[in-house]
């Protein structure tokens, strides 16, 4: 099984790389990890605040994608964002599972700081696209969706926090949302 | 839950932060609703963006293979079947491995019908998953397997064929041993009955059990004790159609 280095994944190719991924297929595996496993323990530091969490975040990610592999459907979405959003969805419902630990440190991804590590040897193929679909937004925006993604919080409770209406909130997430989606759409695969 | 409702939370569902219950009741709504669900992975695409957007930290040296061997050892694949020791470790091993019954061969060529046949085969894996344990608890007293060795094998299709199996093994000195095969996604009626064969290094067979019809995803189970003779070294399996073409085969790993 071998995929292209770089550049976005083709549908057939993601379809082949979880078909692979279902059968325990060795290449297909390690293909998988050498795109995403680096941005999904980046988002198990950031969200659970140690590398050993993070770590086990990153099997733990890896085995529920085996899981509900046969589930993906590639004209459904990017096997990227099925990946993260396993990702996410598996740390939020840590933190919320264990007791004792705070939420979140809320992280605005304009904030986030830049690790001295720079020796990619995997092309981080979605960072540089993502960034530039966040540069749609404004720092308001950025904000909002970080306090949501990075921090926990619920449409409810940002809402309580800022004493602004529950439906403004909400609405403003969808907007800023949308606005990501019509931005990410110029980089749709090929 | 109407399209509005669900419309209302799916910002905060593509973000992550719904509970349970009401990530269960968009789910389901999204099976059926595909104006939603299209919704929902434009939504989703884009909170994943933000994730991307961090700066990259290094990853725990090591950390590749240990999710390798992870995902293979839940795969089941060959080299990394697990032998087990109660009669509860063998019930979690095998439901965990029957989780890939099948799953690359059904899902194999069928891109056009893979949604529908993932989904057959699933509720037909579940289905699979309760007879195998009401059979495992049937057949082994809980009282007498701290010393029984039990242990399971994937069975994949040959050459370019469908579908997929998995077989099971009891082999102890004190309980009967047996053998259970369960296959699935075999499409094929033209080629039953099918026959169970164990194999062992001297190319001796001993009769595993026959299949005579399949049911409507393809599947069917066997299962087949055996009084006189020891199941030890007969680790090859083969399930034959009535040619005697090898239709699945696999090898159950007997070694610690």
């Amino acid at each position: 099984m071998s995929t292209r280095p770089d550049g976005p994944l083709l549908a057939r190719e993601e379809q082949q790389l979880v078909e692979g991924l279902l059968a325990g297929n060795e290449d297909a595996v390690r293909a998988l990890y050498a795109r995403f496993a680096r941005p999904i323990f980046t988002l198990g530091l950031r969200l659970l605040g140690s590398a050993e969490a993070a770590e086990e975040l990153t099997q733990d990610v890896f085995l529920a994608a085996w899981r509900k592999a046969a589930r993906f459907d590639p004209a459904r979405g990017r096997l990227s964002t099925w990946l993260m959003t396993i990702a996410h969805n598996l740390a939020v419902d840590r933190l919320r599972r264990e007791t004792g630990v705070t939420r979140p440190h809320l992280v605005l991804v304009e904030e986030v700081p830049e690790t001295e590590w720079v020796d990619e040897e995997e092309p981080l193929i979605e960072r540089d696209a993502a960034i530039r679909a966040l540069e749609s937004l404004s720092d308001a925006e950025k904000r909002l969706l970080a306090r949501a993604y990075f921090g926990g919080l619920t449409a409810r409770e940002i809402a309580e926090s800022d004493g602004i209406p529950l439906g403004t909130v909400k609405t403003r997430l969808r907007t800023a949302l949308i606005k990501v989606r019509r931005a990410n759409q110029d980089k749709e695969r090929p | 839950m109407t399209c509005l409702e669900v419309r209302e939370l799916l910002p905060e569902h593509a973000i992550g932060v719904l509970g349970e219950p009401d990530r269960e009741r968009i789910r389901r709504h999204l099976e059926w609703c595909a104006g939603c669900r299209k919704e929902a992975g434009a939504l989703g695409q884009a909170a994943a963006t933000l994730a991307f957007a961090l700066a990259p930290a290094p990853v725990p040296e090591g950390l590749d293979e240990r999710v390798v061997a992870r995902v293979r050892r839940a795969a089941g694949v060959p080299g990394t079947r697990r032998r087990v020791r109660t009669a509860a470790a063998s019930l979690i091993a095998a439901t965990v491995a029957f989780a890939s019954l099948g799953w690359g061969a059904v899902m194999a060529g069928r891109a056009d019908r893979f949604e529908v046949r993932a989904e057959q085969a699933e509720r037909a894996q579940h289905a699979a998953i309760e007879r195998f344990q009401t059979v495992l608890s049937q057949v082994i007293p809980s009282d007498s397997v701290s010393s029984s060795d039990t242990y399971l094998g994937q069975l994949t299709p040959v050459a370019a064929g469908t579908g997929g199996g998995f077989g099971l093994q009891l082999v102890s000195p004190e309980i009967l041993d047996f053998v259970m095969v369960i296959v699935n996604g075999l499409d094929d009626p033209d080629r039953l009955p099918l026959r169970v064969w164990l194999v062992n290094a001297d190319g001796r067979e001993l009769r595993g059990g026959r299949i005579d019809e399949l049911d409507a995803n393809g599947g069917a189970e066997v299962y087949h004790e055996f009084k006189t003779q020891g199941l030890g070294g007969f680790t090859t399996v083969n399930v034959v159609d009535r040619a005697g073409e090898v239709v699945l085969t696999g090898t159950i790993d007997q070694s610690s």
